[in-house]
């Protein structure tokens, strides 16, 4: 007989909830004040100015926040869980897109098991991939050129205009804001709706 | 009769040339004394009530370019306190004139500038006179100028905008692209003006330079663009604009700026009364962009004008101009919806079916048990 304690695996160290924590919170500020900056006339959330000053407050504090991430997991070599495997990497993503789509409804076991060393599957792994070393910082920098036109016009130009700048800051905006959604809903199918969120707080990820 | 007609309209003919005959030989009367570079005057600042030396040189040159010589204005219609020169005198006239009075021609300007906290600063005693910002003696058309032209040669002189701007975000770009009294004179008209810049060159493109790649008179332009005739270029014909520009070799872009109109309501600059509604000008609504214009400057700082459908300013054509609400571009706010409505409907579909098939992983369960 297995006790409870056995079955809890430690999936989460502190450091990767603290800075899971203040990225969320940073990204419902910036996506809320970005409501606020983008729509001005049809939301009065806060008045404009102050909302362009909170979302670079936050914004700052969320490339502060990666870069924290980045010297954890490039220093502690933890940065491989999110290297996928190329020589199967296609055919686990296709057996956790069926997971998805029929096995959880039919109540088949999730194909990939989450462990310290392997907290992601092969879908996990390419979004978290493309988010945590190309969308994220393309997001941060356009944010950061937008934030001092001026100041930052010679490299605005050379990438073709301040509404290419936009463009990018403002796509990548709906993209992280659908991303949120559907991050929040995925993290209600781990083994009770709760599951994931729990594990999010205590670090610990019960083990089935 | 024919001849005491001829005799009268000879003399007509002669007295109205006569002063402008009188005058243009007066200005380089002036010259022979004012182009002296080391021509001075002891003075009182009329701000700072401080000893100042004056320098009364006048540069020949810049003056007869100026918008007052090409409208014939001389000397002495402005110092008109000279009425004649006495070359006996070390000094040929006065050695102090009377102040000029700009608004006994610019009398709307005047009336204007009444209403304004330039003029009641004289009740603190210190006097703003209007060649204090305008300047006097080389006063060109503003019409071309760029926002950093405008200010630079007037409200900069005395101002420092970094000590007041602090609630203001992105100040620098505040201060690039939107002019002073845009803000400051909120009731003034203003336009955006859209600017072809030269990549190859690092300028403006110049009207004459334009028309001349073009091949085209100026007056031949909108009938060449506007192809609906409704004296107003749409993003339709902007788009053919920047084909005939591709075709003719120009490799420029556009660029904008929010200026105010040459107009004198721009003297009504009062305190506590600027701008500081940020959703006045950033909203989609805002109407600080109904009026676009594109503008070919002239060598004298006239333009050539053509108005344009504010949607332009939407496009990927004018891509080095941004307001944030102002100008975004719809079709990104379709995008979004897209890929959110997407999002929505793809956790709707599954937390459906998540529900309808709890009675199959109950079974499941219940058969594993």
């Amino acid at each position: 007989m297995t006790s409870e304690k056995e079955k809890m695996i430690y999936v989460h160290s502190a450091p990767v909830r603290v800075w899971h924590w203040i990225n969320a919170f940073g990204f419902v500020l910036l996506i809320l004040t970005g409501l606020q900056i983008r729509y001005a006339e049809m939301l009065n959330l806060m008045p404009l100015s102050d909302a362009i000053s909170l979302h670079n407050y936050v914004g700052f504090a969320v490339i502060f926040d990666y870069l924290l991430w980045l010297v954890y997991y490039v220093g502690s070599g933890k940065v491989r869980i999110y290297i996928p495997d190329l020589r199967q990497v296609v055919t686990l993503a296709v057996k956790q897109v069926k997971y998805y789509g029929y096995g959880f409804f039919v109540g088949k076991p999730n194909p990939h098991a989450m462990t310290p060393d392997n907290k992601f599957n092969a879908l996990q792994q390419q979004a978290y991939l493309m988010i945590m070393f190309v969308l994220l910082p393309a997001q941060m920098i356009s944010g950061v050129f937008l934030w001092k036109i001026k100041g930052y016009s010679e490299y605005i130009n050379l990438l073709g205009g301040i509404k290419v700048i936009d463009t990018i800051h403002v796509v990548l905006f709906f993209f992280f804001t659908t991303f949120i959604l559907i991050h929040c809903y995925l993290a209600t199918l781990g083994h009770t709706p709760l599951a994931h969120f729990k594990a999010m707080f205590t670090g610990y990820e019960e083990h089935h | 009769m024919k001849k005491i007609l001829r005799w009268g309209l000879s003399i007509v003919c002669i007295c109205w040339l006569w002063p402008a005959a009188g005058f243009a030989n007066e200005n380089s009367e002036w010259f022979e004394c004012h182009s002296d570079e080391g021509l001075t005057k002891e003075s009182t600042d009329n701000i700072l009530k401080t000893e100042i030396t004056e320098f009364l040189y006048v540069d020949e040159e810049k003056f007869n370019h100026s918008v007052h010589n090409i409208n014939g204005i001389t000397c002495v219609d402005c110092h008109s306190d000279i009425e004649e020169l006495n070359y006996d005198e070390e000094v040929p006239h006065e050695q102090y004139l009377k102040a000029v009075c700009c608004a006994s021609c610019h009398e709307e300007a005047g009336d204007d500038f009444k209403n304004s906290v330039h003029m009641k600063m004289r009740n603190k005693g210190i006097t703003m006179t209007c060649y204090a910002c305008h300047g006097y003696h080389y006063v060109q058309h503003m019409e071309s100028a760029s926002v950093a032209e405008r200010e630079n040669s007037i409200c900069l002189k005395c101002h420092n905008p970094y000590q007041f701007h602090d609630w203001l975000p992105s100040r620098d770009s505040h201060f690039a692209y939107v002019e002073c009294v845009v803000c400051h004179a909120p009731d003034v008209p203003r336009h955006i003006n859209l600017k072809l810049y030269d990549l190859v060159t690092d300028s403006f493109y110049k009207s004459d330079k334009l028309f001349k790649v073009l091949g085209m008179e100026p007056e031949q332009f909108m009938g060449t663009i506007d192809a609906n005739k409704d004296g107003l270029i749409d993003a339709a014909e902007f788009d053919n604009l920047v084909l005939l520009l591709k075709q003719k070799n120009i490799h420029a872009v556009f660029r904008a700026e929010l200026v105010a109109d040459i107009n004198s309501i721009a003297h009504h600059v009062n305190r506590g009364t600027a701008e500081k509604t940020c959703q006045n000008c950033h909203s989609a609504e805002s109407p600080y962009f109904n009026a676009v214009s594109l503008i070919f400057s002239k060598d004298d700082g006239t333009v050539e004008r053509y108005n344009v459908a504010r949607p332009v300013l939407e496009s990927y054509h004018v891509s080095h101009f941004y307001l944030l609400a102002g100008t975004r571009m719809k079709l990104m706010d379709k995008i979004g919806i897209f890929l959110l409505a997407g999002g929505a409907c793809a956790v709707f579909i599954h937390f459906t079916a998540r529900v309808l098939t709890i009675p199959l992983r109950k079974k499941k369960d219940q058969d594993e048990a």
